[in-house]
């Protein structure tokens, strides 16, 4: 070992060269790869919705002046619930993928300790059957549950609910959230809902900082929810070949009974719930592309420079090499030596690199809306480091192990 | 002696062309980088209103009328006033040289008298002088005076861009137009404008990072009667949200800003006190049911608050800036290898009598070069990487264009990044004393 770590403290620019460019490297790589993590999962995650390419929505619309009474709301449901072909219909105050109208809350497990969420919740009528949502656990709401009339949104109301399996687990993770409350917020008089069923995913329509398990935290109340300017209605149609004709009624629907009241320069929205998803997802799917890119670049930079800096380093110890081979050192003794002290140099700069990460990680937190740096995240960073710094010697390695011993004689 | 040291230079990026090519690359592609980033954030940063925005700030305060616990999402006092609040600080006049106005944004269609003509355009409803406000810049006739504006006259001004869809003329002073229920007078035209920021609701405004223009400048109370009111209505509930849009109903609304032009932090600080003052009162009095908590905001300390340029474009210059120092460091390492492996050449010159400065600047030169052609390279590099940057479906994506400044400040960060990886591995180079490097050789 010492004769690995000596020639180190000898020559000190090269190894500290190395050094330096894999901390810088593995504190860009292990941000940009936890924020590329981060956008990737609304993409990733199932949203819950069933049969995406059959359920068509309307949204972007809003009623000039006063919000529309919950009754004429109804009213057009019930029309669209009789365009041929539809099987269900509903309106909404809020909808998946749909992020210009949100409701999120902190929702609480009555009686269990610290559980508390984040969550979306979707007001609407019919919506377990118009999001083809599947039920775990528990049951639909019931009609005379629908037709509750909400003083205002309805958001802090009590009354039924039914929350997604990943909501459940976290508020009760006894796994009897069936028939329990949950708080709407954390103040005396915060709305009480009772959880009636369980679904298995139902994606929240807030972006941000999320993984897996919370973006999956959603509820739905029954009801139409009233004093809301925005409601988003759906059709889910029976089969493909009818969404084009249902889509051209479900536009004349809405045109002829809201249109007139219409706020002016917001037109309303009818699309597919596909390309609903595919446009909330756009802005996800190029950071995607962006922060791949950028780790690509900066791993490929690395690369290429320990490759660089070894092979100089190589070259200027061949004299050193042919000695120690014609004292007897083996091809896989130089290559051995060689590799254990890349591994050394850039162990050293990956410990460097993990600290900086974390520190760099810290200060983003505190200036901007970003989620900790998960911890597990950083062995994979440093294994992914060192495996790329034993890649760059590679090459040079072979070539010193090459180096014949009759070098040594030679003066250089 | 530098050409000759150019020409040196040159040769020696011939003899190995793979090496230098790499070099370059590495330098022009974080370069690249570093300049996209830059731009979009140049794009969005500096003041919305230039010679203008430094000297305007916003009120904010706690005016909710009712115990409101159906939004946890209040966090701090926000801009939004009823127009009853936003009159008393305007008509207070507490700013001696300076203007108060209220703001809020509306979308209208105007028409022609004849009524065969109609557009629709984007513009604020004020109270107080908006235009002089904001240095919103007047092409003909004169902003609404005091008089006209309480007793609510029906004037209004437009752009000329609203005046020539209408008139076919820019020149409208004088005409009317139908606004809502009522014909308005034509007092004023201005040129086309828009704050190059959004700045206006940002707390509703979220999506929209770029400024929109403003097409037309109305008293808010004249707008009012004719049944125009503002886009966003703002919060108008009893004790929960109720937004509503495009409503001229909004007597129980908070839905204007009221922003101060103050020329010294000396009358700032009397403002802040004298808003501070007002809050209070109306709290004490019984109107307000929290503690007002009034701030007077500067408007980059504003748009900061409300994240008015997003979080992404920060990140992104920060990576960029991030992935640029990885570059530096490696170009640094490649290039002390390249020339260390001359020393041969190096110890020559010296025992030929160079000094060590001479060797220094002759090594500064070739990396100053190799940076220079880095830069060359990267131009078209920060081009493609602005078409990446127009291509995302993100709101500030018109915002990536390039422009002289951008061209100015890569050419020196190219000279300035070759100088600066060149200077350890030069240092390095000229170290060694002429004897020992020869007997290295």
């Amino acid at each position: 070992m010492r004769h690995i770590v000596k020639p180190l403290f000898r020559h000190r620019m090269m190894p500290l060269l190395v050094v330096l460019q894999v901390a810088l490297a593995c504190a860009i790589a292990c941000n940009a790869l936890f924020l590329l993590q981060q956008k990737l999962v609304p993409i990733v995650t199932p949203d819950g919705v069933g049969n995406p390419d059959r359920l068509v929505v309307a949204w972007n619309i809003a009623p000039r002046g006063q919000p529309w009474p919950t009754s004429r709301l109804g009213q057009v449901v019930s029309e669209l619930r009789a365009i041929p072909g539809a099987a269900s219909a509903s309106v909404a105050g809020s909808w998946p993928m749909e992020t210009m109208a949100q409701m999120n809350g902190d929702v609480l497990g009555e009686g269990t300790h610290a559980a508390k969420a984040d969550a979306a919740i979707y007001i609407g009528i019919h919506l377990v059957d118009t999001l083809g949502l599947k039920l775990v656990a528990g049951r639909d709401f019931s009609a005379t549950e629908e037709g509750v009339a909400y003083k205002n949104i309805g958001m802090g109301a009590s009354g039924p609910a039914i929350i997604t399996r990943a909501l459940a687990d976290r508020l009760f993770p006894d796994g009897d959230a069936l028939g329990h409350v949950v708080r709407i917020g954390d103040q005396a008089g915060a709305g009480r809902r009772t959880v009636v069923g369980v679904v298995e995913h139902l994606m929240r329509n807030k972006f941000g900082q999320d993984d897996r398990e919370d973006v999956d935290y959603s509820m739905l109340f029954p009801g139409v929810p009233s004093n809301w300017p925005v409601p988003v209605f759906a059709v889910r149609v029976r089969s493909v070949a009818q969404v084009g004709e249902a889509l051209k009624a479900f536009k004349a629907t809405i045109k002829r009974d809201l249109g007139p009241d219409m706020v002016q320069g917001f037109d309303p929205v009818l699309e597919s719930y596909g390309d609903l998803r595919d446009r909330a997802l756009a802005q996800s799917k190029a950071a995607v592309w962006l922060l791949a890119g950028v780790s690509l670049v900066v791993l490929i930079v690395t690369l290429v420079g320990i490759m660089g800096l070894t092979s100089y380093w190589v070259q200027q110890r061949t004299r050193h090499i042919g000695i120690r081979r014609a004292l007897g050192a083996q091809r896989r003794h130089i290559l051995r030596e060689l590799q254990l002290e890349n591994l050394l140099v850039v162990g050293i700069g990956v410990l460097l690199g993990l600290v900086s990460a974390y520190a760099i990680n810290l200060w983003l937190m505190r200036h901007y809306e970003l989620a900790r740096l998960p911890w597990t995240y950083l062995p994979y960073g440093a294994a992914l480091m060192l495996l790329l710094g034993q890649l760059a010697v590679l090459s040079p390695a072979l070539r010193a192990s090459r180096v014949p011993p009759v070098v040594a004689t030679r003066s250089v | 002696m530098f050409d000759y040291y150019l020409r040196l230079a040159l040769i020696r990026c011939r003899q190995n062309l793979p090496m230098v090519s790499l070099l370059v690359l590495t330098m022009a592609i974080g370069i690249a980088s570093c300049m996209t980033a830059m731009t979009v954030f140049r794009a969005l940063s500096g003041a919305p209103l230039p010679g203008v925005s430094p000297y305007l700030y916003v009120a904010t305060m706690d005016a909710r009328e009712a115990v409101d616990k159906d939004d946890p999402g209040y966090k701090r006092p926000d801009s939004l006033l009823k127009l009853l609040d936003a009159k008393a600080l305007v008509d207070a006049h507490h700013a001696a040289q300076q203007v108060a106005v209220a703001v809020a944004q509306s979308l209208a269609q105007f028409g022609s008298p004849d009524g065969k003509k109609s557009t629709r355009a984007y513009g604020l409803m004020a109270y107080g002088a908006a235009l002089q406000a904001f240095g919103v810049p007047l092409r003909y006739g004169r902003p609404w005076t005091e008089a006209e504006q309480s007793s609510d006259a029906p004037v209004v001004v437009i752009d000329t861009h609203v005046a020539q869809k209408l008139f076919g003329i820019d020149d409208a002073v004088g005409r009317s137009v139908t606004l809502g229920k009522r014909s308005f007078r034509v007092i004023g035209v201005i040129a086309p404008w828009k704050p190059r920021m959004q700045i206006f609701n940002l707390g509703q405004n979220s999506g929209s990072v770029m400024g929109q223009d403003e097409n037309f400048f109305v008293p808010a109370q004249a707008s009012l009667d004719a049944g125009v009111g503002p886009f966003t209505s703002g919060e108008c509930g009893k004790g929960a949200p109720v937004i509503s849009f495009q409503s001229a109903a909004v007597t129980q609304c908070r839905w204007m800003e009221t922003w101060v032009r103050l020329d010294t932090p000396e009358q700032a600080n009397a403002y802040g006190q004298f808003l501070a003052g007002y809050a209070n009162a109306q709290h004490d009095a019984g109107r307000f049911a929290y503690p007002p908590r009034a701030k007077l905001y500067g408007t980059q300390a504003w748009m900061t608050q409300n994240h008015a340029v997003p979080d992404d474009v920060h990140l992104n210059l920060m990576l960029a800036g991030g992935f640029l120092l990885l570059c530096l460091v490696n170009v640094a390492g490649l290039l002390a290898a390249r020339f260390l492996r001359r020393q041969a050449d190096v110890a020559i010159r010296r025992a030929l009598g160079a000094s060590k400065r001479d060797v220094f600047v002759q090594h500064l030169v070739e990396t100053g070069l190799l940076g220079l052609i880095g830069g060359v390279l990267a131009l078209p590099l920060t081009w493609l990487g602005l078409w990446i940057v127009r291509m995302q479906p993100v709101s500030y994506a018109d915002a990536a264009h390039f422009s002289p400044g951008v061209f100015v400040i890569l050419f020196a960060l190219s000279v300035a990044v070759g100088l600066l990886v060149g200077i350890l591995p030069a240092w390095r180079v000229c170290r060694q004393p002429p004897a020992l490097q020869i007997k290295l050789a």
